[in-house]
């Protein structure tokens, strides 16, 4: 993948961090206690990540993608059950983005894709409570 | 002389200072079978790691049924499964070539595992798997780091 793949693949998870972090913000004002908590640390790690994407976008000479002022969420949120439903689907958009930078040439962009891969999924286990076998995957036809 | 026979050609080459391999590019059809690529060697590496893997969980299994951490290991344990089929899947061995190594047989007696050694597992396989990206084509790649994730998500569920 030439460099424009690199940088696709970039802005591709800066936008899925983007729209993390915004959804972060409205799944955490409908929990409470070790959720919310957890929410906020999920939250605190989106937003360096964002860091981490731009400047590594900024970095190629390229400018970062900015955060959209609203995203249109999967599903109405307004209570604890749909809102970890939606920390969990944040999560399992991220996972699918990073997947992207798995496939590009650079080998330490690689190896960067696969670790937030880890992170992200291992947060959608948590909120989920179950894990999977393919995350950031389609399900594999059998 | 117009024509040579195939008894006097390797002497010509030789006269004209030309070995036959400058001349017949390709495989030597007489040099047996070519070595295994690159890809099919990570997916047989990986394929029996899988294998013992899931013959891990199997003994950590053993005779429970019923109980709530049985059931965690069965899930994870599926999993593993699935990972098998989709890397079996993958592979394509040229004929006559070993589809991969046989992973070690378990005795019948062999000792039970813990979580513990099934964590450390977890998280081993996980890292190796980030270790082959470097060489793998995309597509392959991408599901190594998907099962790599996956293998990492295991590793916290059993406690880690």
């Amino acid at each position: 993948m030439a460099s424009t793949g690199i940088v696709a693949a970039l802005q591709a998870a800066l936008a899925a961090e983007n729209a993390a972090i915004f959804g972060y913000g409205v799944a955490g004002a409908h929990l409470a206690g070790s959720s919310q908590a957890a929410a906020e640390r999920d939250w605190t790690a989106h937003n360096q990540a964002r860091d981490a994407l731009a400047a590594m976008i900024s970095a190629r000479g390229v400018v970062p993608t900015a955060a959209q002022a609203y995203y249109q969420l999967p599903f109405r949120v307004r209570d604890a059950p749909s809102a970890i439903r939606l920390a969990a689907y944040l999560e399992d958009g991220v996972t699918r983005a990073y997947l992207g930078l798995v496939a590009v040439s650079d080998q330490r962009l690689r190896r960067f894709g696969a670790m937030a891969m880890q992170d992200a999924a291992r947060r959608a286990a948590s909120w989920r409570g179950s894990t999977q076998a393919f995350p950031g995957m389609s399900p594999p036809a059998s | 002389m117009l024509l040579a026979s195939a008894a006097a050609l390797p002497l010509l080459l030789g006269a004209a200072g030309c070995r036959s391999s400058d001349v017949f590019t390709g495989p030597d059809p007489l040099a047996g079978r070519p070595p295994l690529g690159h890809d099919v060697l990570t997916l047989q590496a990986v394929i029996a790691a899988e294998e013992n893997m899931i013959d891990l969980y199997q003994r950590a299994i053993g005779g429970d049924s019923g109980t709530t951490r049985a059931r965690t290991l069965r899930s994870l344990l599926a999993q593993h499964q699935q990972h098998l089929v989709q890397l079996r899947a993958r592979l394509i061995v040229p004929p006559g070539a070993s589809p991969s190594p046989s992973p070690a047989s378990p005795s019948p007696r062999a000792s039970t595992v813990s979580i513990t050694r099934l964590r450390a597992a977890e998280r081993a396989s996980a890292a190796d798997l980030v270790r082959r990206l470097a060489t793998t084509p995309p597509a392959l790649a991408q599901l190594l780091a998907s099962i790599a994730a996956s293998d990492a998500t295991h590793a916290t569920a059993l406690g880690g």
